[in-house]
């Protein structure tokens, strides 16, 4: 039976064109910034940063390279822009165009239509990722040739990785940024479970994020750093760190999933009490 | 087949139904009547576990709704006033969505009953490029695909054209021929339960203030209309013969006790007026209704 749900919802999510919004753009702006890239002065400041700590910058100029400076702004930017449209709609919009109502006239419990609900959400989530680094690499391996990899995140990681290593490295980070996507989408999934629009369950779990990202950068908030999602968020870049900081790692993993679990509760909590009219 | 014990909800402060008992027999087409916001949705979405009630028991198919809401509405299919679909996929495929929440459906049994409801050809189509009344047949489709026992519509007829609402009445009339469905029917078309009624309950301001048999809204012995050559010489005969207490409107009468209507007529012929037509004048539900709702006991 789950499985038949879980096809459903899948069947619902992916019917609907806004669903292909986010995958739309991404493949946009990845060839905008494949183009700055190349036409620009960026290799010429990353050669720079490469040869001043003593390594040779042309084996490091390659596809893997960019395609991770490409994905660094593109998850904390437009990612969760477009995960928080999708688990905003979730719920709330079928509770605006009257489709759970009818699913509600059928023997379902409230508590697994939102389970149902928030794993398609999260296949849906991973999906957006895989394609996102995918086409992200593919797009660089166009313009740039398939050389080591230099990573580069200030204050976080500085290193150069081998073209095979890196590519490793590069496929693991995406479990994590997986994490971070379905963090955004039960966050915007638990406001759709309250009464209100679609919209509203967007634009409050994006503002929840900003102002995370902006406590984050005020300075009298560097001691309170770690009870930031936008700090956690972060980790993916640790995965790419000599040697990998495996208690951050860990520790900003299980906030996550801590954090997954509780908005979920939340929001299947505030569901099962609410009234559905149409 | 559904029972409510003294049902009540509130918003916030708002009392919507108020204290409501009910009991709905099973193979009746029962009617649920009121005005705008008189309850009769909430009454439903209580049924349905959509909303929780305030106070009071709801049983369905003899499980309570609360507390076993899955064995509850297992055989229960729904159809709401203005039914929502996913526009654009199939309607075949809503099908397949919409009665995998209560259980996996075979092709084959969605087939039959695409074909029942008149939408075979279509099938394959985005719900989108339905018209209303395509809708209707479709909504009409995903309650009938669980082998329901108890069918609840929600204003089914809401939005239709005439020839619409023709259908769905004669739709509603097959589906208890043949399938000897109960059917709960909340319908603001007062000639369409009339049509289709065995009993009725009317809901005002969320209380119930009728329950009953549809015969019982129609008291047939009030007045007698009566078409004749001379309506007043007719009047002054009758009174003087004392088979007529009143008179009203140039052709009603209320008869005496234990006077019929041959009695009126073979009086009249005998005097040498000429009587076309004498019938008793059955009130109509919507006057019955009217009267309800004017604060009456719902006859004149």
């Amino acid at each position: 039976m789950f499985y038949h749900h879980l096809r459903n919802e899948l069947w619902k999510l992916f019917g609907k064109k806004r669903t292909y919004i986010g995958f739309g753009m991404f493949l946009v702006a990845q060839n905008a910034m494949l183009v700055a890239f190349r036409y620009t002065h960026w290799q010429t400041q990353m050669t720079n940063l490469l040869e001043g700590n003593g390594y040779l910058a042309q084996e490091y100029v390659s596809a893997l390279t960019v395609a991770l400076v490409m994905l660094i702004p593109q998850i904390l930017l437009l990612m969760p822009l477009y995960v928080s449209l999708v688990g905003g709609d979730l719920v709330a919009k079928e509770v605006e165009d009257g489709t759970l109502r009818m699913i509600l006239s059928r023997p379902i419990s409230r508590f697994r239509l939102l389970l149902v609900k928030w794993v398609a959400g999260g296949i849906f989530s991973a999906l957006l990722v895989l394609v996102l680094g995918g086409t992200a690499l593919g797009f660089a391996r166009m313009w740039f040739p398939w050389k080591g990899m230099f990573v580069f995140v200030p204050g976080q990681v500085f290193n150069v990785l081998s073209a095979d290593e890196g590519i490793k490295l590069y496929m693991w980070s995406h479990v994590f940024m997986t994490l971070n996507a379905t963090v955004i989408l039960g966050i915007a999934f638990m406001f759709s479970c309250f009464n209100m629009k679609p919209a509203a369950a967007t634009i409050l779990a994006l503002s929840l994020l900003f102002a995370n990202l902006v406590m984050e950068g005020i300075p009298y908030f560097e001691e309170y750093h770690e009870y930031l999602l936008t700090y956690h968020f972060r980790t993916w870049h640790n995965v790419y760190a000599s040697p990998i900081p495996w208690s951050q790692l860990t520790q900003s993993v299980c906030v996550l999933l801590a954090f997954n679990v509780t908005t979920f509760l939340i929001g299947a909590s505030a569901f099962q009490a609410r009234d559905i009219k149409s | 087949m559904i029972q409510l014990k003294h049902l009540s909800k509130k918003f916030g402060e708002r009392l919507v139904v108020d204290d409501f008992t009910l009991d709905v027999p099973a193979g009746e087409i029962y009617g649920l009547l009121g005005h705008n916001g008189a309850g009769k949705s909430t009454t439903i979405g209580m049924m349905l576990g959509q909303v929780w009630p305030t106070s009071g028991d709801v049983r369905v198919c003899g499980y309570d709704v609360t507390a076993h809401r899955r064995l509850a509405l297992l055989k229960v299919g729904a159809i709401f006033e203005s039914p929502a679909f996913y526009d654009y996929l199939s309607a075949r495929r809503n099908l397949e969505i919409l009665s995998a929440y209560t259980t996996p459906t075979p092709r084959k049994r969605i087939d039959e009953i695409i074909a029942w409801v008149g939408l075979k050809g279509r099938e394959n189509s985005n719900v989108r490029t339905y018209s209303h009344g395509m809708r209707a047949r479709l909504a009409l489709a995903q309650a009938l695909l669980p082998y329901p026992k108890l069918l609840i519509l929600d204003e089914p007829s809401d939005g239709l054209d005439p020839e619409g609402i023709h259908e769905m009445r004669l739709t509603i009339q097959r589906l208890q021929r043949e399938m000897g469905l109960t059917i709960l029917l909340s319908s603001h078309f007062l000639t369409e339960v009339e049509q289709l009624c065995t009993r009725i309950a009317v809901l005002k301001q969320g209380r119930m203030v009728f329950e009953g048999p549809l015969s019982a809204t129609k008291r047939r012995e009030s007045w007698t209309r009566i078409k004749t050559g001379d309506f007043g010489l007719a009047v002054k005969e009758l009174r003087q013969a004392q088979l007529i207490t009143h008179e009203r409107d140039g052709n009603l009468i209320a008869l005496s006790p234990g006077a019929g209507p041959d009695q009126v007529v073979r009086l009249l012929v005998e005097r040498g007026i000429s009587v076309h037509e004498i019938a008793p004048m059955e009130e109509t539900l919507e006057e019955f209704y009217l009267s309800l709702m004017n604060g009456g006991d719902g006859f004149k």
